[in-house]
């Protein structure tokens, strides 16, 4: 990870490290250089304005040295620098500030996966509840469970990031591809509509809020 | 960003000014030249061609009488001529074979001419003196006798003329140049006049930073007035973006304050007790208002961007049918919840040029506040139709209504009226709504009627692509 702020890049760190991986960090980007081109690492977080060398020329400067590790770019703007949508192309991801920690394990994870190219499942499960992505459809204890189509994209979407928290504004931007937020919440509905199905009559519960975050889908 | 660098050097106007100058001194100097030289050249060419025809109509007159008279008479009339004055000085001489001279009249200062180099051809001869400084024009006739007969005339007088000429010349070019030259800075400076203001103006803004300066724009309307003008106009456009920004930002700073209060509020009541329960719920709290700030930050830079015309659009036809459908689709769920019957009536092929994301979410916003604001087994319907030129969405509902006097209020920012107060929300919502649709060159309108329900109208232009970046 590549970020000047010290307590951004503390607590990005520790989570990561909850999150089972290892974390170096650079202060600058003449550092972060360096450190990329040691080599070994499967994701580098690397901030856009950074003292001495900023974001995007230490991108273009380890992309020219051979460095193919994927990039998650965090900008403090809102409106994307154009340069950063090109990057997207090979492969990176970008996060605006601020973000939910929540989502920067996800796409990081995405990211990771998407590099060491894992083969796509055709079946998602957690405990007795399963989704068939071929056939859409869902099961728990055996018995089928009807989904309308924005039900069926949510249970998919908690289902491949089971474990991990999902934030609104994830949900939204995944299950509708909006990237405002529309006043009333949208999400929530749906999430208590799933919840309905496939927990309702079912132990133990798996659709769980977490408060001021979002929502997550895991066993206990 | 650095600051731009200063404009302290004075080298560029000066430069331009110094290569003005010399372009039109150089230009009127030898233009002047030309004609000073050609009228020497048809003056001397005039005057040597006088000279000649003397020296030819003597030589005639002079033959005749010799033929009348013989030697004799023509010695007496050259003898007669000469001291008179009433011709001007000749050399005349008469020459009998080769070289026996019968006569001979030729003024004394004359007397460096080598006369026997004289071959008595017919037609001009010239010898030239033996200093060189003059010639003797020579033209020679054979007499009935034999003999021959030769007038000349020296261009000594001819010479001394053009001296003097090409002296008065040589000081009227010296006049000429300093004109030139004169004309050359003068012209140039009043050129360069509206420039240097342009120049001072510039600078004037950039050492002070007060962009309402102005530069002095003349009646006659040339390329550099124009540019003055355009130059004018510029500051004006950049002054009125710069308002709209500098009041965007005070808005969004007023604006912030309010949740970042709360947000304060909550963390230092929650450092007040030692309970743990409590400190889960307010961090919690703190979560939920940084989210609420996140999104008011978000809409507030939209609504500035939409009203300042810097918000990118990226026109496409829209067509109004799927995105109406997509906008119920999203508050399907809600609307069943609260058991409100929406229905939509599109005319089909409808197609605006939009931004389809921010068409989008203008409806989304309009559907929010319609399902907000009414009540179990209500009615929301959108009807989207042609009217004119215009495409018309209108979005009723059957909900609470809209006082008449918070009518013309409800578009401006965080305003709520009484009733609406109750429930969560921003406040953005439709100054967003509005801000959108006018920067894609339309208009919204709102009528309502307390307890019957509200109607919102979207007006967009179907033909024109709405202006965008240059709208002010």
């Amino acid at each position: 990870m590549v970020e000047d702020d010290a307590t951004i890049a503390d607590f990005v760190s520790k989570g990561l490290a909850e999150a089972g991986h290892a974390v170096d960090v650079a202060r600058d980007g003449e550092q972060g250089v360096e450190l990329a081109l040691k080599g070994g690492y499967d994701a580098a977080i690397v901030d856009v304005m950074l003292p001495r060398l900023d974001g995007l020329a230490l991108i273009d400067r380890i992309r020219a040295r051979g460095v193919l590790t994927p990039v998650l770019i965090l900008s403090a703007r809102r409106t994307v620098d154009d340069r950063v949508k090109g990057l997207q192309a090979g492969g990176d991801d970008y996060l605006t500030k601020p973000f939910a920690f929540a989502e920067l394990l996800a796409r990081l994870q995405a990211l990771i996966r998407r590099s060491t190219g894992q083969t796509e499942p055709t079946r998602l499960s957690l405990g007795s509840l399963s989704l068939d992505l071929l056939s859409r459809r869902a099961e728990r204890d055996g018995r089928a469970i009807d989904l309308r189509p924005r039900e069926y994209e949510l249970l998919e979407y908690l289902l491949r990031n089971q474990g991990r928290v999902l934030t609104k504004t994830m949900i939204l931007s995944h299950v509708w591809g909006y990237n405002f937020n529309p006043g009333t919440n949208v999400v929530d509905v749906l999430v208590s509509r799933l919840r309905e199905k496939i927990d309702r009559d079912f132990e133990p519960k798996l659709l769980h809020t977490v408060r001021g975050v979002g929502y997550v889908l895991k066993a206990s | 960003m650095g600051m731009a660098p200063h404009l302290e050097n004075e080298e560029p106007i000066p430069r331009i000014g110094l290569r003005l100058a010399a372009w039109y001194a150089v230009v009127f100097v030898v233009t002047s030249i030309a004609i000073v030289l050609l009228t020497y050249r048809l003056l001397a060419a005039s005057l040597e061609e006088r000279d000649q025809q003397l020296v030819i109509s003597t030589l005639r007159e002079y033959s005749e009488r010799y033929a009348e008279g013989g030697l004799r008479s023509l010695a007496d009339a050259v003898e007669i001529e000469q001291r008179s004055g009433r011709r001007e000085r000749m050399f005349v001489r008469v020459v009998r074979g080769t070289s026996e001279t019968l006569f001979l009249s030729a003024p004394y200062a004359w007397s460096d001419f080598d006369v026997s180099r004289l071959r008595g051809l017919g037609g001009l001869e010239e010898i030239l003196s033996e200093s060189g400084t003059a010639r003797l024009e020579v033209a020679s006739a054979h007499l009935a006798d034999g003999t021959l007969l030769q007038v000349g005339k020296s261009s000594e007088n001819r010479e001394a003329l053009l001296a003097r000429y090409r002296t008065v010349l040589a000081i009227i070019s010296l006049v000429i140049v300093a004109l030139a030259l004169a004309g050359g800075v003068i012209v140039t400076r009043s050129t360069l006049q509206p420039i240097r203001q342009l120049i001072a103006a510039v600078r004037g803004i950039i050492r002070t930073g007060r962009i309402d300066a102005r530069v002095p724009v003349r009646e006659e309307r040339d390329a550099i007035d124009e540019l003055s003008a355009l130059f004018n106009e510029m500051l004006d456009r950049i002054t009125t973006l710069i308002r709209g920004m500098e009041h965007a930002l005070d808005n969004v700073a007023h604006d912030l304050r309010t949740p970042m209060t709360r947000l304060r509020g909550v963390a230092e009541r929650a450092l007040q007790t030692d309970d743990v329960q409590a400190h889960r719920e307010a961090l919690v709290t703190s979560l939920e208002e940084s989210e609420r700030i996140l999104a008011m930050l978000d809409t507030l830079m939209d609504i500035s961007e939409a009203e300042t015309g810097t918000m990118r659009l990226e026109v496409t036809a829209v067509p109004i049918a799927p995105l109406v459908g997509e906008v119920v689709e999203l508050y399907e769920n809600i609307a069943e919840d609260k058991r409100i019957d929406v229905s939509t009536d599109v005319e089909t092929g409808l197609t605006v040029p939009a931004d389809a994301t921010r068409l989008r979410q203008a409806l989304a916003n309009l559907m929010d506040n319609a399902i907000k604001y009414t009540s179990s087994g209500g009615r929301v319907e959108i009807k989207a139709r042609r009217d004119g030129i215009l495409a018309r969405i209108d979005v009723t509902d059957t909900g609470i209504g809209i006082a008449q006097h918070d009518l013309p209020r409800v578009w401006e920012r965080l305003y709520r009226g009484d009733q609406s107060r109750t429930e969560r929300g921003l406040g953005l919502g439709l100054s967003l709504v509005r801000a959108i649709v006018v920067a894609h060159g339309g208009a919204v309108d709102v009528s309502a009627e307390p307890g019957r329900g509200s109607t919102f109208t979207i007006r967009l232009p179907i033909d024109r692509p709405g202006p965008s970046i240059t709208r002010m």
